[in-house]
């Protein structure tokens, strides 16, 4: 098995291990416990980071695409958000047309 | 078939399965991209089936770097998965039968299952659940294959608006989420604390990044 076969292995054995853990301790642990707040803290701060790095300073293909049509995807995906009251499939078009539309703008 | 059940593929396959399917055929084309084989994209998507998790493991993955900073990564990136499966195992019933559940406790089941599973009668509640959840798990499959086959095909451009879709999905998710209690403090960290993921670089980063911001922001939550 090759490093990426072993760690694809591990996280799907980890990532069953905390569903698992987590619907034993639904009926026994509050949701508003300090490990759980804890955890979800640190799972938010992650996906955070890493949203800020995939939009800020992309690697591979994306970084192709040029900073100020990123950010404008974004604004268009938020904007999208909040006017079609807070529905997903609209937002993501409107950021995916809007990078596309920027891209060619900006060349 | 149950008519819960019914119900749950049904409102699956409308919004959740298309906002589902552009990221998740990003991902397809992402690993296809990065080098790696059909299968292990399915896997990955139908067994770690946590976008955030799947996109950093690839990211390690595919630059050929050691297995356990990979998986560190992204079980931080997916660390949720936890608190998530706290708050709806008391809506899933009682007894082994909501471990049925288990591999499908993922953001896009787990958000419509915590908004529809308060308001059905208990009886309906599991069968909805697996509706909806197994629905959007074959929708996202199919991306994930559709993605990794037709990769070559698409245009770089195209190509790099799909890989948009997924860092884009997750910050509406996010900002949808800012007004729970104790998200916008770790969303605040998180974006804070994305410079020293930079500065650390490799697979570390990013969780020492998550830890630190995280840790602070649940101590900051603590004192306020």
């Amino acid at each position: 098995m090759s490093s990426a076969d072993w760690a694809l292995a591990l996280t799907v054995g980890i990532g069953l291990a905390l569903r698992g853990c987590g619907l034993l301790l639904g009926g026994a642990l509050r949701p508003d416990h300090p490990a759980i707040a804890w955890a979800s803290a640190v799972s938010v701060a992650t996906l955070a980071a890493f949203v800020t790095l995939a939009i800020a300073a992309p690697a591979g293909l994306l970084a192709t695409v040029p900073w100020p049509a990123r950010l404008a995807g974004l604004a268009a995906g938020g904007l999208a958000y909040g006017l079609w009251r807070h529905r997903l499939l609209p937002a993501m078009a409107a950021g995916l047309v809007t990078l596309l539309l920027a891209r060619l703008w900006t060349g | 078939m149950h008519p819960s059940l019914h119900t749950g593929i049904r409102e699956a396959l409308g919004a959740p399965a298309f906002a589902m399917g552009a990221t998740f055929l990003a991902f397809g084309a992402a690993v296809a991209e990065a080098g790696l084989s059909l299968p292990w994209a399915l896997l990955c998507t139908g067994a770690v089936y946590g976008m955030a998790g799947q996109l950093v493991l690839l990211q390690v993955a595919a630059g050929g770097g050691a297995a356990l900073p990979a998986v560190v990564a992204a079980t931080a990136a997916n660390a949720r998965f936890l608190p998530m499966a706290v708050a709806i195992a008391p809506l899933l019933g009682r007894g082994r039968g909501r471990y049925l559940a288990l591999p499908f406790i993922a953001i896009t089941p787990w958000a419509a299952g915590m908004r529809v599973l308060p308001g059905l009668p208990e009886p309906a509640r599991r069968p909805w659940f697996l509706g909806f959840a197994i629905a959007s798990w074959c929708a996202a499959m199919a991306a994930t294959a559709a993605g990794h086959l037709a990769a070559p095909n698409l245009p770089a451009e195209l190509r790099a608006a799909l890989l948009f879709a997924n860092p884009l999905y997750f910050a509406l998710l996010l900002a949808a989420d800012a007004a729970r209690p104790g998200v916008a403090p770790a969303l605040a960290a998180g974006v804070l604390a994305a410079p020293l993921a930079l500065a650390v670089g490799g697979a570390w980063g990013l969780p020492l990044a998550g830890l630190l911001g995280g840790t602070l922001a649940f101590l900051w939550g603590r004192r306020h």
